[in-house]
């Protein structure tokens, strides 16, 4: 969470949130076990509802639980999710082709430039982004130090407005 | 290269290193559990009709252990919360002075509760359930006459239409229906890939599985006769015949009698008892033979059980020479209530027998594996908040605040992400 939103009432209203997101959680669980307990349906509409509920949550979950609401604007973290994203689809896609049986499509033959470029995704791309962000992060940022005392201060304060 | 400790956000990165950190970790994780859950997918749709048991699964009690992990997921964000306004600790009595230390601590009763849940009861209980498979379709079809004929009768005017009745018999209509069915498809359906033909190929090839627990069994009792000795092995007849006495052959003159002219050593003793004499003896030079006397009836829910422990041979015979086995889904009224139906099978008629454990089946194989992983990172960060909530933990705190309320924020988002990966699980595993 950056500075800004270290405000005791940002502190009330995330805590408002928390409690709703709480609900939703559990009202989507109740939910999914009701549609599947009430209906009877074939295994792929069973697959794409519970799937999408599944979604909601965890969107709510990423969302407010893990402050990703407020956090997506540091692109840190969303060009981490963004690789891993295609790390992933690259190394599912070799999977499939490797296993060659599932899909129809994983029959074909598969041109050469799919496995080069899923290679490169699921390698170069996180490898060089380590490599980036350990040489960042081994300097220090000059402007951390002397902020540092600041916030210090202004927690005692508020604890002395708690009491 | 040594990065440096920043509890406040870099301008560069917008985030302190330690978050940073924690996100990286997740990425890997997603890819851990992304593959895992990949694999579920491409096998559960690769899987033969009839072969996924996700229909065996208690969708209550997975709902139930769903709700005690959002509510952790919840409690966890909350002491968060309070420690970022400075209230390490409130009362317990009151609800809204509650601060980081009973948030979290209520966090870590609902991660154990979850863990309960699953190594206490989930697990064991499948562990005690068995699948048999038989030899002989002729044999499978007269314990399902015998197991659900009374089932069938009962629920005659929900099984029973002109068209099929006069095809199938009502024990038959009852097994599809009540355990087929739920356990292997969604729906009924008679249409190619349908419930209704998969289920009447397992019919009519006898690969059918006869699903309950063992209530009973009728275990061996096994002589110990010695054959003969060679002296080339290396041992000295005194202490060949020591090894004799040892395991229960009486007196010194009893047992030089037994090397030089063979005999009965054990009289009905146990598989183990008996096994591990005929390991001494054969490697004291001695020529064994182990045959069963008789067998003894056993009232006991056994674990694991596997077909070798029921069908290892025995000079000739079997270890185990039936079982009691109470049908899942049947019911049998003693004394005015109501019970499972128990039905004997003898083991030679068993092709294959075997508990829900992974081995049972690709569908087990998996699910063990992804909850067992899922249950392991609950129980790391188990570890890491009671670390958290003692003295060396907190002393954190006394140091630094921002510090520890860091490092409070990068163990919830790794607990968000364990409720995260249950929230996936739970659709996949107990609804799909």
């Amino acid at each position: 969470m950056s500075d800004t939103h270290d405000s005791p009432n940002f502190i009330q209203y995330l805590i408002k949130l928390f409690y709703m997101v709480g609900g939703v959680l559990v009202v989507g669980t109740l939910i999914t076990v009701l549609i599947d307990v009430m209906f009877s349906m074939s295994l792929g509409l069973a697959a794409i509802i519970g799937l999408s509920i599944a979604l909601v949550k965890a969107s709510f979950v990423v969302a407010i639980f893990m402050h990703y609401k407020w956090d997506k604007k540091l692109i840190m973290i969303t060009w981490t999710m963004i690789i891993t994203f295609f790390f992933f689809a690259g190394m599912m896609g070799l999977i499939m082709w490797a296993e060659g049986d599932i899909p129809e499509w994983g029959r074909e033959e598969v041109p050469t430039i799919w496995p080069v470029l899923a290679a490169f995704l699921g390698f170069l791309l996180p490898a060089s982004f380590t490599v980036f962000t350990v040489k960042m992060l081994s300097q220090p940022a000059d402007t951390v130090v002397e902020s540092t005392p600041k916030p210090k201060a202004k927690r005692v304060a508020r604890k002395k407005k708690s009491d | 290269m040594e990065i440096p400790y920043t509890v406040k956000s870099r301008p560069d990165t917008g985030l302190y290193n330690g978050k940073l950190g924690i996100w990286l970790f997740l990425a890997s994780e997603v890819m851990l559990f992304g593959a895992l859950f990949s694999s579920y997918v491409l096998l559960r749709v690769g899987a033969a009709d009839g072969t996924w048991s996700m229909g065996l699964m208690d969708v209550v009690v997975g709902a139930g252990n769903t709700m005690v992990l959002i509510a952790s997921s919840m409690f966890v964000v909350l002491a968060w919360a309070q420690l970022k306004q400075g209230n390490l600790s409130g009362r317990w009595g009151s609800l809204r002075s509650w601060g980081y230390i009973q948030w979290k601590w209520a966090t870590v009763a609902c991660a154990v509760l979850f863990l309960i849940v699953k190594w206490s009861y989930e697990w064991p209980s499948k562990f005690v359930h068995y699948d048999v498979w038989f030899k002989n379709p002729t044999v499978l079809h007269e314990k399902i006459e015998e197991g659900y004929g009374h089932d069938g009768e009962l629920n005659k005017a929900e099984l029973w239409s002109e068209e099929k009745s006069k095809k199938f018999s009502l024990a038959r209509l009852y097994i599809e229906k009540e355990i087929y069915v739920e356990r292997f498809f969604k729906t009924y359906s008679e249409e190619d890939g349908g419930s209704h033909k998969a289920f009447s190929k397992a019919w009519d090839n006898g690969s059918l599985a006869l699903s309950g627990h063992i209530n009973g069994y009728e275990e061996a009792q096994i002589n110990v006769q010695v054959t003969g000795w060679k002296s080339g092995s290396g041992v000295s007849e005194t202490s060949a015949e020591k090894l004799l006495v040892e395991l229960g052959a009486g007196d010194i003159d009893a047992a030089k009698n037994l090397r030089s002219q063979g005999g009965s050593l054990l009289e009905k003793v146990g598989y183990d008892v008996a096994k591990r004499s005929e390991y001494k003896l054969a490697k004291a030079g001695f020529s064994v033979v182990l045959s069963v006397a008789g067998y003894q009836a056993v009232e006991a829910h056994p674990y694991f059980w596997r077909t070798p422990r029921i069908n290892e041979d025995i000079g000739g015979q079997p270890r185990v020479k039936s079982i009691k086995f109470a049908l899942d889904a049947s019911h049998h009224e003693v004394d005015g209530e109501t019970h499972h139906k128990e039905i004997v099978i003898n083991t030679d008629d068993v092709k294959r027998l075997n508990s829900y454990e992974p081995k049972h089946s690709t569908f087990f194989g998996i699910y063990y594996t992804i909850t067992g992983l899922h249950a392991a990172h609950v129980f790391g960060g188990i570890i890491v908040m009671l670390y958290n909530l003692l003295p060396i933990g907190l002393a954190t705190w006394h140091r630094d605040r921002e510090q520890f309320a860091n490092r409070i924020e990068t163990f919830g988002l790794f607990w968000h992400f364990v409720d995260l990966v249950w929230i996936f699980l739970f659709p996949i595993l107990y609804i799909l």
